[in-house]
């Protein structure tokens, strides 16, 4: 699918700063998002000290060499990007973003380069070169598609993520990233949106009135229970702006009965050091680990978010203990694992709208889940249809990355990111955009305002909440158990968790 | 000349072959060493095989993802590589070459194929060229070392069209097929100190992303230290 390039009017509104010029002046750094202040001394010195740090201590120097002994320079990457098609400028394209870095480490940490670079007294690292990365790579949204149209195999996506962890290193990160992550480890709340625990549980309380009144079955959230087979970690922004989400997914815990439980230490899924920094993600890792281990739990469970999903699949082996370590599912594994025994029974006279599913990148460039909301989602949703190209090859909704937080950039976002993924979401003519992702969803909905699209943005679990039906022996037994269901267990008549 | 020609041909040729071995064994064992030792430090040993020979399998035979996404260039690149590596491996003409260079021979491509390989060789590197010259986004990554490898490529398909297929004379024959040689030869020389070197890469290239995900636990005590110690 393709896209043509924006006008020079949308460009400008686009690229537009709001940065006060004294703030630039101050932090010598012309880009769009807010950076806390930091050092702006020797800042080459400074960028190469942590490049040589993080190849000391990581796998990176691998990739590097083999990237640079053999990049190509095709351009075919260039078809796959979603920002180089909207701007149709050579420097959005991945194969030039890593070549940003490549350069770098070519001339400062290869020998070749090294004498190269002594011999012509050319391509030292400069100030205007990290700016122009500190640019680059918070344009790129680290959706990998490109690397799936390499012939030679190189992931710019990787190389993205290394940039922005050396970048980070010295000071230079999105104001928003930052804030959000400091709030979650250092903060009293540990979560990104610094939400209370008395606050979470009067929202968990305010969701089961709720549903009780519309399914009249008593579904809870179960909190601190140890022992369970599930703990379940949401993007904390669920409990603030995704209701349906989160009632969703607890109506399908009622219905199979499972015990699952959310803790109140850290409930937080949000993993920004993915976006920014490796040594944030280790930290952030590690208190979805601690905690599962503290309530004893068997399994980490993510809810809808895909970047959240993929560190904790990913990375939980990685820094907790390898093949030792918990067993990690996204929700909608959970869901669609349980949907195919036969344990949830989805009315298809409910949501006759024209539904469409959006692959989160984090969820489905590696295959990880692409099919499996799709059979669900056939089975109930009568009018389903599929935006192509999908799955692996899905298109980004323009705010991966983490850009999707960084407010200030939204008109960049939802005019040059979003652009082809609005054009696609357009064709389809859904009504219903089911994205499982809390970064999709905010960002498709700023999609769906800015570009006037014709569709309202959903969660997988906003449908599920919808179509779900109850047994009514459930509903009889949920009105005499009540006081069971507040002992933490899925299904009250069930007495015990299991 | 014939003594040149003779001199390219034999020693030099051999010379530059056993470079070209000998500098791509390097780069592949380090790359694969390299591969080994991050598997090694890796927090979390699982590797997602099949996906790696997916994607490997789908740029071996690119036929899916290109006709997926067609760009002329694509194109004309996987046609160009096949007469890349056909025509110098299985010309009648060159088989001889390799019998007495390395001491193996095999059978040899017919001739009317040879020409018209050569030819096409020939056209999808100009197109690849003008590709390069006059397309924005592809003219704007180009380096220097990618038109002077396609212009050298184009030497001794050029040169050897001439001289096999052409009514030329004897002095200009043993010119251009002086120029043949020597412009094989120096392809050799330079394979593993290019980019040309993803001939032996390439293939790995998948293993290479899936483990570079694969990151060591721990690192944030050591690159916080690290970093502590430069200031
Ligand atoms: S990772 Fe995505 S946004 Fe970044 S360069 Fe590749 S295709 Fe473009």
């Amino acid at each position: 699918m393709k896209t043509t390039v924006i006008t020079d009017q949308e460009r400008e509104k686009a690229l537009a700063t709001i940065k006060k010029p004294e703030v630039i002046e101050r932090q010598k750094l012309n880009v769009r998002y807010h950076v806390e202040d930091f050092d702006v001394s020797d800042r080459p010195r400074r960028f190469l000290e942590a490049f040589a740090a993080i190849l000391k201590h990581s796998n990176y120097k691998m990739v590097l060499d083999h990237f640079i002994r053999m990049t190509a320079r095709c351009s075919r990457c260039a078809v796959a990007c979603h920002i180089y098609q909207a701007t149709g400028d050579p420097k959005d394209i991945p194969c030039y973003r890593s070549g940003l870095l490549l350069d770098v480490y070519r001339r400062h940490f290869t020998l070749g380069g090294m004498v190269r670079g002594r011999v012509t007294g050319a391509g030292y690292l400069t100030d205007e070169k990290i700016e122009e990365m500190a640019d680059s790579f918070y344009n790129c949204t680290a959706c990998r598609r490109c690397a799936l149209e390499c012939p030679l195999g190189l992931d710019h996506g990787l190389i993205t993520h290394l940039g922005r962890y050396i970048l980070s290193e010295i000071g230079i990160v999105p104001r928003a990233l930052v804030v959000s992550v400091r709030a979650q480890l250092e903060g009293p709340y540990h979560n990104t949106s610094a939400v209370p625990v008395p606050a979470l549980k009067d929202t968990l309380e305010f969701l089961e009135d709720d549903m009780f009144e519309e399914k009249s079955v008593r579904i809870k959230f179960p909190t601190d229970v140890e022992g369970s087979d599930y703990v379940f970690f949401a993007p904390v922004s669920d409990y603030l702006m995704e209701a349906d989400t989160l009632m969703g997914i607890a109506s399908v815990f009622a219905a199979t009965g499972d015990s699952w439980t959310i803790g109140t230490e850290d409930f937080d899924a949000i993993n920004y050091g993915l976006f920014y920094n490796d040594r944030i993600m280790e930290r952030v890792i590690k208190k979805v680990d601690s905690e599962t281990r503290r309530l004893n739990g068997k399994r980490v469970l993510i809810g809808e978010c895909g970047h959240a999903s993929r560190t904790a699949k990913n990375f939980l082996p990685t820094f907790c203990g390898g093949s030792d370590s918990l067993p990690v599912m996204n929700i909608l594994e959970y869901t669609h694992k349980v949907w195919k025994e036969g344990k949830l029974k989805l009315n298809p006279d409910v949501v006759t709208e024209k539904v469409a599913y959006h692959d989160p990148c984090n969820l489905a460039r590696n295959r990880w889940i692409v099919n499996q909301p799709r059979e669900v989602l056939r089975s109930f949703c009568r009018n389903y249809v599929e935006m192509t190209p999908k799955g692996e090859d899905n298109i980004c909704c323009g705010g991966g990355g983490g850009t999707v937080s960084i407010d200030e950039i939204r008109p960049y976002r939802t005019t040059i990111g979003g652009k082809l993924k609005a054009d696609q979401i357009r064709k389809s003519g859904c009504e219903i955009l089911v994205a499982p992702c809390a970064n999709c969803k905010k960002q498709l909905r700023e999609l769906v305002e800015d570009q006037g699209l014709n569709c309202r943005v959903v969660g997988f679990h906003d449908l599920i909440y919808k179509a779900i039906e109850f047994d009514d022996s459930l509903k009889v037994e949920q009105e005499e158990g009540v006081d069971q269901v507040k002992n933490g267990q899925g299904r009250p008549s069930d007495g015990e968790g299991k | 000349m014939e003594s040149l020609l003779h001199f390219a041909r034999g020693p030099l040729f051999r010379f530059c072959l056993m470079i070209m071995l000998l500098g791509l064994a390097r780069i592949l064992f380090l790359d694969l060493w390299e591969a080994y030792r991050a598997y090694r430090r890796a927090g979390d040993k699982k590797m997602p095989w099949r996906l790696i020979v997916r994607r490997s399998l789908e740029w071996a035979f690119p036929v899916k993802r290109v006709s997926r996404n067609p760009q002329l260039y694509s194109i004309a690149s996987i046609l160009f590589h096949i007469g890349l590596i056909v025509v110098p491996v299985f010309l009648f003409a060159h088989i001889g070459l390799w019998k007495k260079a390395v001491g193996i021979s095999w059978p040899a491509l017919p001739f009317r194929w040879a020409l018209w390989l050569t030819i096409s060789t020939m056209c999808f590197a100009a197109v690849l060229l003008i590709e390069r010259l006059f397309v924005k986004s592809i003219h704007s990554l180009s380096r220097g070392q990618d038109y002077f490898w396609l212009v050298l490529l184009l030497f001794p398909f050029i040169t050897g069209f001439v001289c096999a297929n052409l009514n030329i004379s004897a002095g200009l024959y043993r010119f251009l097929m002086l120029v043949h040689v020597l412009s094989g030869d120096l392809i050799f020389l330079l394979i593993p100190f290019t980019k040309i070197a993803h001939c032996v890469l390439a293939p790995f290239s998948q293993i290479v992303d899936a483990l570079a995900w694969k990151f060591p636990p721990a690192t944030d005590q050591e690159i916080v230290e690290t970093l502590y110690r430069f200031k």
